[in-house]
């Protein structure tokens, strides 16, 4: 590395521009990489041969799509898809580049504008981007008729891989404080259900793409992103070809301007970590310290009931929000609930019926409560000593998730009554679903009391090694108790049916309400002593890993 | 504390409203039972704890006076957690009486959650809530009215140096800090009782001093505190009372004096007591040191 950092260091009598520098810097970074081991440079190797392979495939096919009907939307969605590619990838890899690493510049005398300007180009180098500049420029061909369209689409390929890369860099710096602060690891926590999610999406589209004339259904979605930076300069292209020139230059100019954008963003956290200590709590502080103006939540703990409800009613709202195993729990709950009705329906297989899915994934929050305060809950155990504590407790809990899934349940029952139809089930299904939601507020409170088990903090588990066996039962015992318990309402219902007597199924609405919330209190009333009296049994149960 | 509950009076009577210095207890300390105004703050009888084979907590007799400030010593794994946890009501005993107050832990928890406070080791706090919240939270659970818990938890974080810190999630919060956060919320409802499972650890000198000013001011009114320790100079300068555990049993416990007995110090009591002055680490670990090859 000795003649390399020779190179790299400012020599006195001619200063480089930065820029010469920074590119010699990642070359020879590359090069030293290349040097370390033979396994390392075969891999290396194989990656690169495997990267242009993979572009020259795909710059083949593009090339070969030529004159389809629906290559248009092909190459924005591609773009797209690169694009939001290059945003990512710092967050999952963010030690991919050391040059571009800003606590090492810190010490350099340089100032922002040109440090920009030699990062970006440096960060130009490497096989990433030339990858990326092979599929924009096989878009590019893909879509390009005549003259104009292929000046426009020289200026397209620069620009589309100059966003990609700033982005890419943008990105990681901003997130520079984020990964290595308690926030970071917190958001580590969330990304498996940003991926499960996703891979739902990749796994329909694929699907749909899969089939005869697959391509036809880009054509929605091509139209808005069409519209999106760095997508707006590929579909520029098409438009200079067909003669459009003002939609041809109003992309282009977006793409400029999101490039423009892009660029003083990144000049601006990049200065503001430069110049400031590494002070990821002291920013914490900050930011927590915008806590004590009375802002929502103070609102919100006078609207709550005094004494013990409202105040584990606030604890439970504010761990929603603040702890990310809560807050993936609600997210997911609330996500998938509203989910299954819609992908039914945009399936064309719809039912009002699967408006269930909300009350069961909302009720199913009240399992395990105890495990969702991991040890903690010896804080809660020192303050009950009676089972009306206990109840008050319980009570407690099963309403703050009330509050949420009453409203929640509301909505997707009435959307699934508009979008799905009939109107002439709604009274019914939402009578029912709220039934259902009482029965497993109730199982839940019991199983929380019974069979309590460790959520562990880090990682994407929702259960302590070893104990899986009693997450499944419970949940899936009380999931069966619950539906055993809505029997009779069932039961109700289909009677009605069966005897014609429609204009009476209304009543399902009033008498499903008032059976799902004598349940729950039934519940709560039977988990409570069971709760008191067993409370160092769930802490212990609850404070493994 | 500034600020005097109710539950006061009812201590006053049962405790010497004066620390009493090391000498004066000499006295009353040749009764065991200590105080015989009241019952005893702590009475163990029989205890037991196995985990597994391992036997943590092996048949305790013990019986802590109140008013005192009272050191639970004993070397790692000697069962000190074990002992606390099952006295505070957190952890189940295989066997065993405990009374505190007068009141079984067990059967009567209505009499004894209110009158204890509690640090326990290696378990969590609240930790997304700040330190100001969490002491919200846990007194209003304790049913102390919503001023009173803000005036006291404003005082407290005053005087443990928190109030810089008091917006900060406790999830960002160094080990001392958490020490300290805990340590107020265990003060909050005024106990008559305070159980702390090793409060020193992890604690800078300064605020080692003001949490000392805070427990001796305590129990001058007349509380109790029992903690356990490793630190034998601490529990030397601060308590008037120890108990030594070691291998889940008592191997002495009393007045401090009489505890250290004829030793120079209290640490060479310790080390005595618990059979560890002749395992001298010089012979089995001659290799290491003097830099030599491997
Ligand atoms: N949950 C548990 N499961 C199994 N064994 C345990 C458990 N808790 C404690 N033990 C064992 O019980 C014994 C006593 O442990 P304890 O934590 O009470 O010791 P300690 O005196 O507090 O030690 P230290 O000074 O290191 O804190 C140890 O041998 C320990 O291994
Ligand atoms: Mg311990």
């Amino acid at each position: 590395m000795s003649t390399e950092s020779a190179a790299v260091a400012p020599r006195p009598a001619a200063v480089p521009s930065p820029t010469a520098v920074f590119v010699r810097l990642k070359l020879s970074l590359l090069r030293n990489g290349l040097r370390q081991s033979t396994g390392r440079t075969l891999a290396y190797i194989a990656s690169v041969i495997v990267g242009l392979l993979f572009a020259a495939g795909a710059v083949l096919g593009l090339i070969a799509l030529r004159g389809n009907d629906h290559v248009g939307a092909l190459v924005v969605l591609l773009t797209g898809i690169l694009t939001l590619g290059w945003a990512v990838m710092p967050l999952f890899f963010p030690t991919g580049d050391e040059t571009l690493d800003p606590t090492r510049l810190v010490m350099l005398p340089l100032r922002p504008r040109p440090l920009i300007v030699s990062l970006l180009v440096a960060s130009l180098v490497g096989i990433g981007p030339v990858v990326t500049l092979a599929l924009i420029t096989g878009s590019v061909i893909a879509v390009a008729h005549g003259t104009a369209a292929t000046v426009v689409g020289v200026l397209a390929v620069v620009l589309v891989v100059l966003v990609c890369v700033s982005l890419a860099r943008a990105v990681a710096t901003a997130s520079v404080r984020l990964l290595t602060s308690r926030r970071g690891r917190d958001l580590a926590v969330l990304s498996g259900l940003f991926i499960a999610i996703g891979s739902q999406g990749v796994n329909i589209a694929a699907q749909k793409l899969g089939r005869p004339d697959g391509l036809s259904v880009l054509e929605p979605l091509g139209n808005v992103l069409r519209w999106v930076p760095p997508a707006s300069a590929v579909s520029a292209v098409e438009d200079a070809g067909h003669g459009a020139y003002g939609r041809a230059a109003a992309g282009l100019a977006l793409t400029a301007l999101a490039l423009v954008l892009l660029l003083w963003w990144w000049q601006r956290t990049l200065t503001a970590l430069m110049t400031s200590p590494d002070s990821s709590t002291l920013q914490a502080v900050e930011k927590d310290s915008a806590r004590r103006g009375g802002n929502g939540e103070r609102g919100l703990a006078r609207l709550l009931p005094d004494g013990r409800t409202g105040t584990v009613m606030l604890r439970t709202l504010r761990y929603a929000w603040r702890d990310p195993k809560s807050k993936m729990a609600w997210a997911t709950a609330l996500g998938v609930g509203l989910l299954v009705p819609v992908v039914s329906s945009v399936q064309g297989n719809g039912s009002i019926y699967t408006a269930f899915s909300a009350s069961a994934l909302l009720g199913m929050q009240m399992y395990n409560q105890f495990g969702q305060d991991t040890s903690a809950f010896w804080m809660v155990a020192s303050t009950i000593a009676t089972p009306r504590d206990a109840y008050q407790e319980l009570r407690a809990r099963a309403l703050t998730l009330a509050m949420v899934a009453v409203p929640f349940v509301t909505l997707v029952v009435v959307g699934a009554a508009a979008f799905i139809g009939p109107w002439s089930d709604f009274l019914e299904v939402y009578g029912l679903s709220l039934a259902v939601l009482g029965a497993l507020l109730a199982t839940g409170a019991l199983s929380s009391a019974l069979f309590p088990y460790s959520i562990p903090s880090e990682g994407n588990k929702n259960v302590a090694p070893g104990q899986g066996a009693i997450a499944w039962f419970s949940l899936f015992g009380g999931l069966l108790i619950g539906s055993v318990l809505c029997a009779p309402l069932l039961a109700l219902t289909i009677w009605l049916h069966v005897a014609g007597l429609h204009h009476l199924l209304w009543l399902l609405l009033p008498v499903g309400a008032v059976y799902g919330t004598g349940i729950a209190e039934l519940g709560l009333r039977l988990a409570a002593p069971r709760v008191a009296r067993r409370l160092p049994e769930i802490l212990v149960a609850v404070s493994k890993g | 504390m500034a600020n005097e509950p109710e539950q006061n009076e009812e201590r006053a009577e049962s405790a010497p409203p004066e620390r009493a210095s090391a000498a004066s207890v000499d006295g009353p300390a040749a009764a065991p039972d200590g105080a015989a105004a009241g019952p005893p703050a702590v009475r163990i009888q029989g205890l037991w704890k196995k985990f597994g084979e391992q036997i943590a907590v092996n048949g305790i007799d013990l019986t802590l006076p109140a008013g005192r400030f009272i050191g639970l010593v004993g070397p790692n794994g000697a069962g000190k957690t074990t002992t606390l946890s099952m006295v505070t009501g957190l952890l189940r005993p295989d066997s065993g009486l405990v009374e505190i107050g007068g009141h079984d832990v067990w059967r009567d928890p209505v009499a004894v959650k209110s009158r204890i406070g509690v640090l326990p080791e290696g378990l969590r706090l609240f930790e997304r809530l700040s330190g100001r919240e969490l002491l919200g939270y846990i007194g209003r659970l304790r049913g102390l009215p919503g001023d009173e818990v803000d005036k006291r938890a404003g005082q407290l974080l005053d005087v443990l140096d928190l109030s810089g810190s008091q917006h900060k999630l406790v999830v960002d919060y160094s080990t001392g800090m958490r020490k300290k956060i805990g340590l107020a919320a265990a003060l909050l409802h005024n106990p008559e009782i305070l159980f702390l499972d090793e409060p020193f650890e992890g604690v800078d000198p300064v605020s080692a001093q003001t949490i000392r000013g805070v427990l001796e001011r305590y129990t001058a009114s007349g509380a109790t505190v029992i903690f356990s320790s490793h630190v034998m100079e601490l529990v030397e300068s601060l308590c008037d009372w120890v108990a030594v555990m070691a291998a889940g049993r008592i191997r002495a416990d009393g007045p401090i004096a009489q505890v250290r007995g004829a030793a120079p110090s209290l640490q060479d009591a310790f080390l005595e007591l618990v059979g560890a002055n002749d395992r001298g680490a010089g012979q089995s670990l001659d290799w290491l040191g003097g830099g030599g090859a491997r």
